[in-house]
């Protein structure tokens, strides 16, 4: 088990697209359970792999109040049911300490591999929706600030800039 | 992803581990960082003060928790009863909300992997606001409550200050400002007062230390005009009144040196040419002190060596002025350090003056005829001053105790004691002793 570094936006790597995942293996349990670690830590509900700056398509989630229901998602597609849209306030670990309101579906149909590589469905709501759509903007490249205005993503920009001279 | 809720929850519990750390005799220097390094950098600010906060009146606070408590927690839930403290110095010292405060608390006992105790740690914070009138009619007499010191401590006080006791422990409870000391070397007070105006910084002249001015309120040192380069230290007051009882000096020793603040100072006041050996008894404590006299470049024979044992260390050539900044139980420091309110036992005290006295008999030894050593501590109890001080006045006839007519506070047997809080200033004892 390992705490891995988590990269921060503006870094250019959080902006590549992941590749399929084309086997289950030993590595990348190892990988799902240091990330896992890394995203209870943190502390955060979700975590990408792009996060941790590999470039693979896997997200691990937990948004249970006890945080003792992990959830891993390899190669994650996503159809959505209904798009009636539905405010958020997200955070992000490669954006720490912003909040802001992102709309998005609620009704979604995600089809996912396990840690066994064996497919399964789920129908989510709430903030477990929210989170793996999130998730998966992060293996496309996406950040929830591109949802925001630019002139509120550029206040978030240099925010960020400062305190990250400052800390380092 | 995350949510503004895991925050909060968060900070919360990592204010009880830190707390429970303590508890559990670990120093606040040494908990709290690492804590720190586990919050977002904007949570950070609030950590430190819920920690703070919580250890300065745990003593009242652990006392009003065993009466809501129907039968006490377990020795491993360290954690939540420190989680618990937390939540009441929100409830009773804090501006926020006591919703807030008891939904963030019951969400982090989950954080804390204590989800069994989220219907208990409720109730107990309901029954903490309902129960208040009756809760301070019950402990009026608690002295620790009373007075959100340690028993102990508080006795202590009352015997050797029956008229200022109160006063002291009321001190000893309130925030500590932030107190610069200017390097006469590269400035002077007026032109750095006007640096920190141009910064927009609230600034005064302190009262009795030349080179002293307080803050309106705490900053980030990196905030400081010329901090980097060495214009300014952060230091009390009260410390800042040694090293002027020693100017000037040729050759001296500053035998307890480290973090290393009156070091500098002692620097600062010494004519060129002048010689100063500094010494520690911890090498990464003296990693600090060379790190501030390179900040405002200054030189010193640093040595990682025991002050008491001369012949480990010494080269046999007499000093001409001594520093000996005793270490204490620096009650007179404790709105800085509240973590010495539970760190501290009744039994350190004869061990503390004891090292104490060992330290002042043998570094008398090496102070050169006609020359001056200064026994300091930011202690106020007689036992590790003035007690300490009679020890050599009595076994060696060639000791002989000055007056301290710059220093404020009052005047005891042998030096004098500036109780905390009289200006603003931590507690600080200062004996000056001469060999004839």
């Amino acid at each position: 088990m390992a705490i891995l570094t988590i990269l921060e936006f503006p870094d250019s790597r959080l902006r590549k697209v992941a590749e399929p995942v084309t086997e289950v293996d030993a590595a990348l349990r190892n990988l799902a359970t240091d990330m896992l670690e890394t995203m209870y830590g943190a502390p955060g509900v979700g975590l990408a792999a792009t996060q941790v700056n590999v470039h693979r398509r896997l997200v691990v989630i937990d948004v249970s109040d006890a945080r003792d229901q992990p959830l891993v998602l390899i190669n994650p597609e996503i159809a959505v049911l209904d798009d009636t849209p539905r405010d958020y306030d997200e955070g992000c670990l490669s954006v720490p300490g912003f909040y802001e309101k992102v709309a998005r579906p609620e009704r979604i149909r995600v089809q996912a591999l396990d840690l066994d590589g064996n497919p399964f469905t789920l129908e989510p709501d709430g903030l477990l929706s929210i989170c793996i759509q999130h998730e998966v903007d992060h293996l496309d490249g996406k950040l929830f600030v591109d949802y925001l205005s630019p002139l509120k993503r550029q206040r978030i920009r240099q925010k960020l800039a400062k305190l990250q001279r400052a800390t380092a | 992803m995350t949510t503004e809720a895991t925050e909060a929850t968060e900070v919360r519990a990592a204010a009880a581990r830190v707390v429970a750390a303590v508890a559990g005799g670990e120093s606040l220097d040494a908990a709290l960082p690492r804590e720190a390094a586990r919050v977002v950098a904007r949570d950070r600010a609030l950590l430190a003060e819920l920690c703070y906060g919580t250890l300065r009146w745990y003593p009242r606070l652990t006392a009003i928790l065993d009466r809501l408590l129907a039968r006490p927690l377990k020795s491993r839930d360290g954690d939540l009863r420190a989680l618990l403290a937390t939540a009441l110095y929100q409830l009773e010292h804090t501006r926020i909300p006591p919703h807030a405060v008891v939904h963030e608390t019951v969400a982090a006992c989950r954080a804390l992997a204590k989800p069994w105790a989220t219907g208990l740690v409720n109730a107990l914070l309901r029954n903490a606001q309902r129960r208040r009138p009756q809760l301070d009619a019950a402990l009026a007499e608690d002295l620790a409550y009373r007075s959100a010191h340690p028993p102990w401590l508080a006795r202590l006080l009352a015997a050797d200050w029956p008229r200022e006791a109160e006063a002291v422990m009321v001190a000893n409870n309130a925030r500590a400002p932030m107190t610069l000391r200017i390097n006469q070397r590269r400035t002077d007070r007026a032109a750095y007062l006007e640096l920190l105006a141009a910064a927009g910084i609230e600034a005064r002249p302190a009262t009795h230390s030349a080179a002293g001015i307080l803050l309106g309120s705490p900053r980030a040192v990196a905030e400081l005009p010329g901090f980097a380069a060495g214009l300014v230290s952060v230091q009390d007051e009260a410390a800042q009144l040694c090293a002027p009882l020693l100017a000037p000096g040729q050759r001296l020793l500053d035998a307890c040196c480290a973090p290393g603040g009156k070091t500098g100072h002692l620097l600062e006041l010494a004519p060129d040419g002048a010689e100063l050996v500094a010494i520690d008894n911890s090498r990464q404590r003296l990693a600090l002190v060379a790190d501030n006299l390179d900040r405002l470049g200054l030189q010193a024979r640093l040595l990682d060596a025991d002050a008491g044992a001369p012949e480990t260390w010494w080269d046999g050539t007499p000093f001409d002025r001594i520093l000996l900044d005793a270490p204490c139980s620096a009650t007179g420091v404790l709105r800085r350090h509240p973590d010495i309110k539970l760190l501290r036992r009744a039994g350190d005290i004869a061990k503390l003056a004891a090292a104490q006295r060992r330290l002042l008999l043998a570094l008398w030894e090496l102070l050169a005829p006609g020359g001056l050593l200064l026994y300091a501590t930011c202690s106020v109890l007689c036992a590790e001053n003035d007690a300490v001080v009679a020890t050599l006045t009595a076994a060696r006839a060639d000791a002989r105790p000055l007056p301290l007519p710059g220093i404020p506070g009052a005047a005891t047997a042998a030096g004098r004691q500036w109780l905390p809080g009289t200006d603003d200033n931590d507690g600080f004892y200062y004996a000056l002793l001469e060999k004839r």
